[in-house]
């Protein structure tokens, strides 16, 4: 049986719902010894913002229970460099590509949105307005609807092209957040980023991260994200690009029968760096075993 | 660095061979055969979804006809603590071969080699490399103590020679530091008028620190081995960074071998 596996995402046409966690792939040159990165629904690269970030302090890394914190703080080359190198890259590939834009401000957003406007190679972009690690930006922007609406708006003006906003799990209610985001002009809400936290060596009795707190990946988050992705696609009516712990495409369809249309593998590539394409597959398996014709079926399919 | 590959490997042995040092041989034929000295494997250990990350391990040697990889390994956690466990004909995977090696210069007739405890192993190809050109070749092995000198034999086998060997506790070779070693040997190379060519060091930090220092000061074009944290352990996540005279370089994949002097000690 031939599965139909596009869906679209706020109008970015996907070939399969499956992207990369912002952050865990850089732009895919990485893993182009194992992978096809035109075979994915998209890639997500690693954020971007308007000048190179030096990123945060070592130890950046800690493993944790099922999972495991960064505290990396979004060091990257800038948008001139990734323009330069990345994109040119990406479309020779032919990949579909969602960039993740990072700023401190709301200029810096816009003024990397603007430069990335100007290379045809984005097919969409992902506001990142959750990054805990970070002392101005990021997960400040993303705890606040107020400045949720300032800064995706700004962006929404820059640009026609599908747009998604990227929200924390570190807040009260996030379903406020993603209807604030979705009226300022989201095409579609991704979720979650990393849950704030921290470990300690009780012999040192120092911080396993410099930065004291990071962000906490992996399988341990996944109950946590798949609940938020739940709420949230109830709460907006743009589709919702669904994370946090997936590893297998049993986890995948989980978030898809959750509300998500898409979803995004992240952790799970330093582990297995064909997790991607080995949860296509499995989607694609799963809907032949269970007689789905259309991968779209699986969106919200929970049974309750 | 070449193609990486994420190969299926298997367990041919497993043994205890000093104080918290086990070496593991596994039959992984591809990354055996595409290993050159100084790079490094990335592990995934089975029975370990609780501690999900891969491992990064120097390789010690390789047996390219018979498709092996050793590795000498410390038990330093849980991770390397559940491995002793690993029993015979367990299925793991490695990821390889990944990095900047070693880089002995076009043209160098003798090299110093400096390994501090279980840094003996990523230096070991290197020195058999080095004897196969026929450069003249000083090993310094520095351990706690005499136990934990495991590849002593082996470097002696390699080199024809003893290496000169310094414990901490004194129960082989000079008592104390190795460094006195390199020191000695960096002045008879002086005062014979044939000074090294090349020194390179795999150890703890200071070790490394110390010993590029006294390379410096020898005038000697100095290597170092960095060993950090690691995620994916292929340049993506940015986690393994070394700080360099150049700004933030990858440990894995800019590294893990860097000047002496590119280093930020």
């Amino acid at each position: 049986m031939a599965v139909n596996m596009q869906v679209n995402l706020g109008g970015l046409v996907m070939k399969n719902p499956v992207t990369t966690g912002s952050g865990t792939f850089g732009s895919g040159m990485q893993y182009a010894d194992f992978l096809d990165v035109a075979a994915l629904g998209a890639v997500t690269t690693k954020g971007v913002s308007n000048v190179p970030w030096e990123g945060g302090p070592m130890p950046r890394l800690a493993e944790t229970p099922s999972g495991m914190l960064n505290a990396i703080g979004l060091q990257n080359p800038g948008v001139k460099h990734f323009k330069e190198v990345d994109l040119p890259w990406l479309a020779e590939q032919g990949a579909t590509v969602i960039v993740n834009v990072s700023g401190h401000s709301v200029p810096e957003y816009v003024e990397c949105l603007q430069e990335l406007e100007e290379s045809p190679v984005p097919h969409a972009y992902e506001i990142n307005i959750s990054c805990p690690n970070v002392d101005a930006g990021g997960m400040t922007i993303g705890t606040d609807p107020r400045m949720v609406e300032e800064v995706v708006s700004a962006c929404r003006a820059c640009t026609s092209k599908p747009m998604f906003v990227k929200l924390t799990p570190n807040v009260t209610d996030i379903c406020e957040i993603a209807r604030a985001a979705e009226a300022s002009g989201a095409d579609a809400i991704s979720l979650i980023n990393t849950l704030l936290g921290m470990a300690i060596d009780v012999r040192t009795r120092r911080p396993l991260l410099a930065r004291v707190t990071g962000g906490l990946s992996g399988p341990a988050i996944k109950p946590v994200a798949l609940a938020k992705v739940w709420q949230v696609s109830k709460a907006v009516d743009v589709p919702v690009l669904g994370m946090g712990g997936i590893s297998t495409a049993d986890d995948a369809i989980e978030f898809m029968l959750a509300g998500a249309t898409a979803v995004a593998v992240g952790a799970a590539n330093f582990v297995n760096p064909t997790a991607t394409i080995d949860v296509i597959e499995g989607i694609r398996s799963y809907c032949e075993e269970q007689g789905v014709a259309d991968v779209n079926e699986l969106i919200g399919g929970m049974v309750c | 660095m070449g193609k990486l590959i994420n190969e299926k490997a298997t367990v041919l042995s497993n043994e205890n061979v000093g104080p918290r040092l086990w070496l593991l041989t596994v039959r992984c034929p591809q990354v055996a055969a595409a290993v050159r000295p100084g790079q490094f494997v990335h592990m995934l250990v089975p029975g370990m979804a609780d501690h999900m990350l891969r491992r990064p391990f120097s390789v010690y040697r390789t047996d390219v006809a018979a498709g092996t990889m050793d590795i000498l390994y410390q038990v330093v956690g849980y991770g390397t603590d559940h491995m002793t466990a690993l029993p015979v004909g367990t299925e793991c995977e490695f990821i390889g071969s990944i990095g900047r090696g070693w880089e002995v210069p076009e043209g160098a007739r003798k090299v110093l080699l400096v390994a501090g405890g279980v840094g003996a192993a990523p230096l070991f190809m290197l020195t058999q490399q080095c004897v196969e050109r026929g450069l003249d070749v000083t090993v310094v092995l520095g351990a706690q103590t005499k136990d934990a000198l495991v590849l002593r034999p082996a470097y002696a086998e390699v080199l024809g020679e003893e290496p000169r060997c310094a414990t901490d506790d004194g129960t082989y070779g000079r008592a104390g530091f190795c460094t006195s070693l390199v020191e000695e040997a960096l002045a008879e190379a002086a005062a014979a008028g044939e000074p090294y060519d090349y020194l390179a060091v795999c150890g703890p930090l200071p070790l490394m620190r110390i010993v590029a220092g006294q390379a410096k000061e020898a005038g000697v074009f100095a290597q170092v081995s960095m060993e950090k944290r690691m995620a994916c352990g292929i340049g993506a996540c940015l986690g393994c960074i070394v700080d360099t005279v150049d700004g933030n370089r990858r440990a894995c994949v800019d590294g893990p071998i860097f000047d002496a002097q590119e280093v930020v000690w």
